[in-house]
């Protein structure tokens, strides 16, 4: 307990510190001047990665491969090849130069301005506005699992405990000044986890000997996790099971492919000076990035191998079927003290630096986004400043009340749901809108409205794992999905993504270009 | 190989570093490309950063 206070302490005063300091340096434009105008690559790495890996990544994703293996471990390529290459150099660039070039502070400020369109932004607002508090509420969840676990204490404490921490942090300064705190935050989080992998494999009796005694446990596999493809911890599923669908278009397309989507992440790249800054920014990025995913979704299957050798179980069996607790209890039971106090810090530096990405998107969605351009037409007031707060506060009590409500093991599915989303709804019109001139706002405003659409009756009428737990299906049809195996298994993504895609290109081919002078200006710098 | 038998695996393993590898190599190739200002870039910038700042002042 007294490593626990005495961390806890160190790491909210220098956050704090550092959030002032960063605070301080950005209020003026000179001082922005004087700064040389350049990012340090590694900063511009550090906030980007600690923005993007949350508790999610090192709880939710982490657990999941304690059930299904080290097949998650292409999700840790999708993170580095998409969600770093794909992301800075096909995206990121270009999504720098016309973001200055169209004044765009937001992501669907970008989207709205790119494609001469208001709605377009009013509705990519909305969307982050309604659905993001489920991704916040799958990071905190992340946590206060963990802190359940800890100090014994019930979850729904833990959950009220540390939102209030988290809440504090945002309303009172936290959303400013995030530069310098974000790469304390990651500093933390990749020495951290670097210790966890090394420990792992060393409790495990080393590399070789860790993953012989992995694949042993393929006989303990439970039956009905056996019947649905699963081959083992050191395996891939059975290609077309059940799990491998799950596994493949869930867990590791639906967050791979959807991170181009994010716009928190997205809005990251307008804040860069030149290419030059993403450039070097990415080898750091990569590097951070293996370190947190690689090491997460490895030590989540090696669990199996610690807890059966301790206790003759399963890590899924240890955590009594709840999946966001297999990290908590293997961290809690196998390492020292002080060193689970420091892991709690670390998933409170995950937690606090995407809740930081997360309630900017949030409070910039219903000010910016829906209120002054969708309902006020562009004009600015005052009042806005009302309007963002209000959008943070609708943010956190959403994010509370969907952590109360949301059941066990949710982390990762929730990340993936709104990943997904995003993914669905966003990439095409994004895409396009940086590479192709002769897109419309027609095809836009089209591709962005399917994808939604069909991402969402996929879920309520298809994809058993929502369509099941919202009831709606069951409730009109009598069956928990209209369709069978291996339909009912396939991400809403993966069929909304591309129907999006040839959406946007048809109508944007039957419907008049934007006006010449947008197209002229969106790609002045490219 | 290192106690892993399966295919799917290793070629995780394999792929995930080619990409850290591909990232490494892109960004030590690249650089010092890439700072090239264009004419109204600064001024362009400078307004941009101005919204940018008053944007975080309504952050609470």
């Amino acid at each position: 307990m007294v490593y626990l206070i005495v961390f806890v302490l160190i790491y909210l005063l220098i956050t704090i510190y550092l959030s002032y300091l960063g605070y301080r340096r950005t209020v003026t434009v000179s001082d922005y001047l004087l700064a040389g105008r350049q990012m340090h690559p590694v900063v511009m790495a550090m906030g980007y990665v600690s923005t993007a890996i949350s508790t999610s990544a090192i709880i939710g994703f982490g657990g999941i491969s304690g059930v299904y293996g080290l097949g998650l471990i292409w999700l840790a390529f999708l993170n580095i090849f998409v969600g770093i290459w794909v992301a800075y150099v096909l995206f990121g660039k270009r999504t720098r130069k016309m973001g200055k070039a169209l004044d765009a502070h937001t992501f669907p400020e970008l989207l709205g301005r790119r494609y001469d369109s208001r709605f377009i932004q009013g509705f990519s607002g909305l969307v982050i506005l309604f659905f993001m508090p489920m991704y916040a509420a799958a990071v905190l969840i992340g946590i206060s699992r963990f802190v359940e676990v800890y100090l014994e204490v019930p979850f729904a404490t833990a959950l009220l405990g540390f939102s209030l921490i988290s809440a504090c942090y945002v309303l009172w300064g936290g959303l400013k000044g995030v530069l310098y705190t974000s790469v304390f935050q990651g500093t933390i989080m990749i020495v951290v986890m670097i210790i966890l992998g090394v420990s792992t494999y060393m409790l495990g009796g080393g590399i070789l000997e860790a993953h012989s005694a992995l694949a042993s446990l393929t006989s303990v596999v439970p039956d009905a996790l056996r019947t649905a493809g699963h081959q083992g911890f050191a395996s891939m599923p059975v290609p077309g099971s059940p799990i491998w669908w799950y596994v493949i278009t869930t867990m590791i397309m639906g967050v791979g492919i959807g991170v181009l989507g994010q716009p928190q992440l997205s809005v990251r790249f307008m804040t860069v000076k030149s290419d030059q800054e993403l450039h070097r920014s990415i080898p750091f990025a990569a590097f951070f990035y293996v370190s947190i995913t690689g090491v997460a979704f490895t030590v989540g299957a090696l669990t199996n191998v610690i807890f059966y050798t301790h206790y003759g179980k399963l890590a899924i069996d240890v955590a009594q079927g709840n999946i966001d607790k297999i990290i908590p209890l293997f961290v809690d039971a196998f390492f020292p003290q002080w060193f689970v106090a420091l892991f709690l810090v670390t998933l409170m530096a995950a937690a606090m630096s995407t809740n930081s990405g997360q309630f900017h998107a949030l409070g910039t969605s219903l000010s910016r986004d829906f209120f002054e351009q969708a309902l006020l037409r562009g004009r600015s007031l005052a009042e806005t400043t009302v309007v963002t707060r209000i959008g943070i506060v609708f943010g956190i009590v959403a994010t509370l009340f969907l952590g109360f409500v949301l059941p066990q093991s949710i982390v990762a599915i929730a990340t993936a749901f709104f990943f997904g989303l995003c993914g669905a709804t966003f990439i095409p019109a994004y895409l396009f809108g940086l590479y192709w001139r002769r897109g419309t706002k027609a095809g836009a405003k089209a591709s962005m409205l399917c994808g939604f659409v069909v991402s969402l009756l996929w879920m309520l009428f298809f994809h058993e794992q929502e369509s099941k737990a919202l009831g709606l299906c069951k409730a009109l049809f009598g069956r928990d999905s209209l369709t069978g195996l291996p339909l009912s298994m396939i991400d809403p993504q993966i069929i909304a993504l591309p129907i999006g895609f040839v959406v946007f290109v048809v109508v944007s081919l039957l419907t008049a270009p934007i006006r010449e002078e947008t197209v002229r200006k969106a790609f002045r710098h490219i | 190989m290192l106690g892993i038998a399966d295919l799917g695996i290793l070629l995780g393993y394999l792929f995930t570093a080619l990409a850290f590898l591909l990232c490494l190599f892109y960004g030590v190739m690249k650089w010092k490309k890439g700072y090239d200002e264009k004419d109204g870039d600064y001024r362009e910038e400078i307004k941009w950063e101005r919204e940018e700042i008053e944007l975080i002042e309504r952050l609470p």
